[in-house]
């Protein structure tokens, strides 16, 4: 399957206008996604992440939307997940991204509809808390697995939290019990990691990626006061964050509660999304070249740092 | 049989992989084969210490010749778990890639690549970039795979000590003539100590394994680590203990200066010697008593060691009582009967 021709290089004149460029330099004629320029085989969370990043862009980059849409609904089983690969259906986190990508697209509401049945009725294994348990965590609380049959970790169930939100299902009982997983996760000093706050009475270090990740999916649905201490966290390190991933979910969390930037077109602002994600673009040298899904992020943060709530008033999922 | 095959076209490590015909260190053309694998404990003070003389004349010692590395394409395996100020025993120090690369790259490797898949952090690039390994990836114009972002190939677990039937390794595997592992001495909270055995969980992709690598924890982490290695089979390790790392290990606990690089072709014998430099018992270690006799030798007559003795550099690591899986083996140091 070619590469479908990309667009005439021209100097790009705005950061969304970069990142376009470089992310349809990776789509297939049949809007399939690769990971990575060159490769020949599409990758699921390639396609999820562009679908959504083109879907939060709109203007001209709408047009592609629908073809990347249609390669999300080719990827999504009969039992409406989207996985990561054929040889692991268990790996189902995409089918969150896919259905923020497809919010607000009629053709695609009944793939949706399928995606959002199989989050609800698909949920990370949990067990009564043992008495002398070494982790500091409420053990029978459900939320998401990153691989079905295992246990609920903080961001994939923060990912099927933004997506049940957007579908209009973040009163379900699952979504309830999810957010109070990940309250539950959150660490003492702040911020979030994988979702184990403190093992053998050790408090354990948070990471940005996943506290702006978790932070987006808690944002309106829970009080700031619940997590000020993760917010301070994320002030304390955004300025100086430089990766796809951390930079991209950091800005997002900070952005879902009003946080980061007071003036997104303000150069001078170490916490100017726009500027920190051009310097982050000027490391791709140094690190190799960037993942698509990582490059989408970094799209939709972009776009979603001039909204007054993030990512889902960007996608017009929330006023 | 298709001989033209044979004499054609050099097998890929993915269909050696499939075939299950990849062998332990030691017994590749090219490098020493004896019965009782060699480990060469090297002692460096600091990594301010020039390390490249002293993992050649390590290699030297273990058989690792100029013969089999010529034309290899190698991945380098560190242990990059998570950063933080102040805490560089949680992860291989960034002198011991370098100088593990420039010796290869001497002997004539093709190429050396270096691939971690961080079992907490999804952002890699962020560990990689605080680890202090970027200037010496540049510099040695080494790439770095990403292994939990990558595409996976399905080979048969060889060694069904787990439920799982097949493992998923990332392609860069399939790619590479040779992997080497590359571990922190350390202890750990849930396996007694990680080495250069437990280091091969950075291989599995987070994206089919999870973040932590879940699956391999249901499987059960004693039996996942005794199948990665019998499936993908390194051809050597090296253990920085330099510093390590003692008490509350992988990440929570503090720095343990041994002064010594562990190296060897068969892995359960590095870690069995690493972990007679912590002075824990190997045999204490579920891991490494159920790899002895299979992957390889623990028991220390079994091994032959070259280097330094184990008892001129013995360190006692501290291990934490209320630590289940470090309590067995606090009991046998405190009697250091071995």
């Amino acid at each position: 399957m070619p590469v479908a021709p990309a667009a005439p290089e021209a100097t790009p004149e705005t950061l969304l206008e970069a990142l376009l460029a470089k992310l349809s330099r990776r789509v297939r004629a049949d809007g399939a996604a690769l990971a990575q320029p060159g490769e020949t085989e599409p990758s699921v969370e390639a396609t999820v992440w562009l679908a959504l990043a083109l879907r939060v862009v709109g203007g001209p980059a709408a047009e592609r939307s629908q073809t990347v849409g249609e390669a999300v609904a080719r990827m999504q089983a009969a039992d409406g997940r989207v996985s990561a690969s054929p040889l692991h259906p268990g790996a189902y986190s995409p089918t969150s991204i896919a259905i923020l990508a497809w919010h607000g697209r009629p053709e695609f509401a009944a793939a949706r509809r399928g995606a959002v049945a199989f989050l609800l009725a698909h949920a990370g294994e949990h067990f009564p808390r043992l008495p002398a348990s070494p982790l500091d965590m409420d053990t029978d609380l459900t939320g998401w697995p990153w691989i079905d049959r295992t246990y609920s970790w903080a961001e994939p169930t923060a990912l099927a939290l933004l997506a049940l939100e957007s579908a209009g299902e973040g009163e379900h009982l699952r979504a309830r019990e999810g957010r109070a997983l990940l309250l539950d996760r959150q660490i003492g000093s702040g911020g979030w990691n994988y979702g184990n706050a403190q093992v053998f009475g050790s408090e354990l270090r948070p990471t940005p990626e996943s506290t702006g990740l978790v932070l987006a999916a808690l944002a309106g649905r829970a009080p700031e006061t619940a997590v000020a201490a993760s917010l301070a966290y994320l002030a304390r390190v955004g300025p100086a964050l430089r990766t796809p991933l951390a930079l991209g979910w950091a800005s997002l969390g900070r952005a879902a509660w009003r946080q980061g930037s007071d003036d997104p077109d303000d150069a001078d602002d170490p916490n100017n999304p726009e500027l920190a994600i051009r310097e982050t673009l000027a490391r791709e040298s140094r690190y190799g070249s960037y993942e698509t899904a990582d490059l989408a992020l970094l799209a939709v943060a972009a776009v979603a740092a001039h909204s007054p709530r993030g990512l889902l008033t960007a996608l017009g999922a929330r006023a | 049989m298709n001989r033209e095959w044979l004499v054609t076209r050099q097998p890929s490590r993915r269909e050696l992989l499939a075939a299950g015909a990849i062998f332990a260190g030691g017994a590749l053309a090219g490098c020493r084969a004896d019965l009782r694998p060699r480990v060469c404990v090297a002692r460096a003070a600091s990594y301010a210490v020039d390390l490249e003389p002293i993992l050649r004349v390590a290699l030297a010692e273990i058989g690792v010749a100029r013969s089999a590395v010529a034309g290899k394409r190698i991945l380098l395996k560190p242990n990059l778990v998570e950063t933080a100020s102040g805490a560089g025993q949680i992860n291989t120090h960034p002198e011991v890639v370098r100088a593990v690369a420039k010796v290869l790259r001497a002997l004539g490797a093709a190429e050396v690549l270096v691939g971690e898949g961080p079992g907490h952090r999804r952002d890699t690039l962020l560990v990689l970039g605080e680890s202090g390994l970027p200037q010496i990836l540049v510099e040695g114009r080494l790439r770095f795979v990403d292994l939990n972002r990558q595409r996976g190939f399905a080979v048969a677990n060889a060694g069904r000590r787990s439920g799982l039937v097949r493992l998923t390794l990332p392609v860069v595997l399939a790619e590479v003539d040779w992997i080497v592992s590359l571990a922190k001495m350390k202890t750990h909270h849930w396996a007694g100590a990680t080495l250069a055995m437990k280091n091969l969980f950075g291989l599995m992709p987070g994206s089919f394994y999870g973040w932590p690598k879940n699956v391999l924890h249901y499987a059960g982490l004693q039996e996942s680590i005794l199948d990665i290695n019998a499936t993908v089979r390194p051809q050597f390790a090296v253990v920085d203990g330099i510093v390590g790392m003692e008490g509350d290990g992988p990440i929570m606990g503090t720095a343990k200066a041994a002064g010594v690089l562990v190296v060897g072709t068969n892995l359960p014998a590095v870690d069995a010697s690493a972990a007679r430099v912590m002075g824990i018992e190997p045999a204490r270690i579920r891991y490494l008593a159920d790899a002895a006799g299979w992957l390889g030798p623990i028991a220390e007559a079994a091994i032959h060691q070259v280097g330094e003795t184990l008892a001129s550099v013995r360190t006692p690591f501290a291990l934490v009582e209320k630590i289940p899986a470090q309590k067995a083996l606090l009991d046998q140091q405190s009697g250091a009967g071995y």
